[in-house]
């Protein structure tokens, strides 16, 4: 990053900062949910745009960092940010073993099996006793909105930090050679379980951080929510808006997804579904790469010429 | 003894209807190695339109049939045509794009489905009554749906063995550039297998409002269900299809008898994770993946 994007980065983070002294409780609701989905795509953007393995059940992790919080809160009294540090650790530790297991899949198996996994664990807290079954679980009150949305900013910034130093280490090199082809990444020395697995545990504990600052903003949380499909939908479409396996995708998709997403979603509430697929399929079709590459392009082209 | 053979019962008419499902699904990721996310949509969308003409109009679903046939074939034709082929044809991002996209698709046609026939689980009460054998109860409903489902998988499987246009699509499946070599039209194939298979998937539908209470919403359940039933049997393999799906329907039968209607839903997932990681070819399949 040259000096004037630092500039700029620095002044974004004083902003969003000091945001929540200055905005009105449903800025700071907008403004807390942005961050969340854009961190949320941040996190698939690893496993799923460096190392290509397309992933429909991330929400799984986030769904563990949300209960594991919430048991550690109402039942052990813990301080929820270190419950919530402990859900994104547990979340990041379940990777290992899921993901020496499921990262044998590929494509189209490998997107589904995490599907599967994370509905399974939706399905398995509402019948579990210990999380509330269906009914739910209920958090201690007294938790404040600014203290969550300085924990998600927080989160934010780190993934979007490790996503650059992704981008531009050995390992994301690696994980990009995977991408493009698995076999010959292999051949050419790249120890591809760990490179994947790797990724796959940085893609789980962004989540699983999350999480646990979620169930403490709904001060409630049933396995609905916690495995909300819908925020998952929503982070994939961000990074797929912004651009797959590029470091300021998710955030640039991200800002535009929700500004068009609080807008249907005001204007349109019964049609919000069926407009956001449809944007999802004509974006695929119109801008196939995303915004940033398509900017990178326009801009390398304007060099040339 | 008596539990036993009903579930099992249960489970075998559930799987006919089932295996029609997911002979439409096996087609579209045949010729295209597309895994068709809005399957259970198109399945769903034709089970509430049947049950919606049912209780406005009274029209029997049978009749319905040949038009929900029609229309799913015409959709799936268009959106082959208009946007899967548009997708860019690299081959690193082809599956995930296409993937992307019929997930769109899903959300998109859940929610026309929601905006046109609003939020309430229907399903079409036709036939009602059930045939005593014994101790054993036959529902009428699922008789039906189970025959006529069977009756038109036959029929797919006469026009996929027996016809030009089938062994055109067989031959696209098995083998692109043998395909292309003997001057297969592949794209018009393609065409083709996406409409059929979408056809196949409103044809189970229709049945699928006799069985099950539904919105526009469960669409999911039966991209599931069908995805499921696929693996089990070994992606592209038609008669693995069909025990897959037998498969499937008992589990999911006896699974909600004895574990309850909650956890019977991790069935599918499970069973298809498991088939994923063990025999990752399918029970039938010989295709390394």
């Amino acid at each position: 990053m040259n000096r004037t994007g630092l500039a700029a980065a620095l002044v974004a983070v004083v902003l969003l900062a000091i945001a929540p002294l200055r905005l009105n409780g449903y800025l700071v609701d907008l403004l807390y949910t942005t961050i969340l989905s854009v961190a949320l795509a941040y996190g698939w953007n690893i496993i799923s745009g460096y190392a290509g393995y397309f992933s429909f059940g991330q929400i799984g992790f986030f769904g563990i960092g949300a209960y594991a919080t919430g048991l550690l809160v109402a039942d052990a009294h813990w301080y929820w940010m270190v419950g919530a540090l402990a859900g994104g650790l547990i979340a990041c530790a379940l990777a290992f073993p899921l993901g020496y297991v499921m990262l044998r899949l590929r494509g189209p198996f490998f997107a589904m099996g995490m599907f599967g996994m994370a509905q399974m664990l939706r399905v398995l807290t509402t019948a579990i006793p210990a999380t509330g079954a269906g009914s739910g679980l209920f958090l201690p009150p007294g938790s404040s909105i600014t203290e969550v949305y300085y924990w998600t900013l927080a989160i934010c910034i780190g993934a979007i930090g490790l996503t650059i130093w992704i981008d531009r280490s050995a390992f994301g090199l690696r994980l990009q050679a995977l991408r493009e082809d698995e076999q010959v990444a292999g051949t050419l020395g790249v120890d591809v379980t760990r490179a994947k697995i790797s990724a796959f545990a940085l893609s789980a504990l962004i989540p699983g951080l999350l999480g646990g600052g979620y169930a403490l903003f709904l001060t409630y949380i049933e396995p609905d929510a916690a495995f909300s499909s819908r925020l998952d939908l929503q982070s994939i479409v961000m990074a797929i808006l912004g651009g797959v396996g590029t470091v300021w995708g998710p955030l640039v998709g991200g800002v535009v997804m929700t500004q068009i997403s609080e807008a249907l979603w005001a204007r349109f509430p019964q049609a919000y579904l069926m407009i956001f697929g449809g944007l999802l399929v004509a974006l695929l079709i119109v801008l196939p790469r995303g915004i940033v590459p398509a900017i990178a392009d326009r801009l390398a082209a304007g060099r040339r010429s | 003894m008596t539990i036993a053979l009903q579930l099992a019962i249960n489970g075998i008419l559930l799987g006919g209807v089932l295996a029609l499902s997911a002979l439409g699904f096996n087609i579209i990721f045949g010729v295209m190695r597309v895994v068709n996310l809005a399957h259970g949509d198109f399945v769903v969308l034709a089970a509430v339109f049947g049950a919606y003409a049912f209780a406005q109009f009274g029209i029997n679903p049978l009749l319905l049939l040949p038009l929900t046939i029609g229309a799913g074939f015409v959709a799936g034709a268009l959106i082959h045509r208009f946007l899967l082929r548009r997708l860019p044809g690299e081959v690193a991002s082809a599956e995930a794009s296409s993937l992307t996209l019929t997930f769109g698709l899903s959300y998109f046609l859940a929610g026309a489905g929601i905006a046109t026939f609003g939020g309430r689980f229907v399903s079409v009460p036709y036939l009602t009554g059930a045939f005593q054998l014994g101790a054993i109860e036959i529902p009428q409903a699922r008789l039906l749906a189970f025959v006529v489902a069977t009756l038109l998988s036959l029929l797919f499987a006469y026009v996929l063995r027996s016809t030009v246009v089938g062994r055109a699509i067989r031959a696209t499946s098995q083998n692109l550039d043998g395909a292309l070599a003997c001057g297969v039209d592949v794209d018009r194939v393609r065409t083709l297998g996406f409409a059929i298979g979408t056809a196949v998937a409103t044809a189970a539908g229709t049945l699928m409002s006799f069985l099950f209470n539904l919105n526009a919403q469960q669409g999911v359940l039966f991209t599931v269900n069908a995805f499921a039933v696929v693996v089990i049997g070994g992606l592209g393999n038609y008669t693995g299809a069909v025990l897959g799906a037998l498969i499937l329907g008992l589990t999911e039968s006896f699974a909600s008898y004895f574990l309850g209607a909650t956890l019977a839903e991790a069935a599918p997932y499970l069973l298809f994770i498991l088939v994923l990681l063990f025999a990752p070819a399918g029970l039938l399949g010989r295709r390394a993946r």
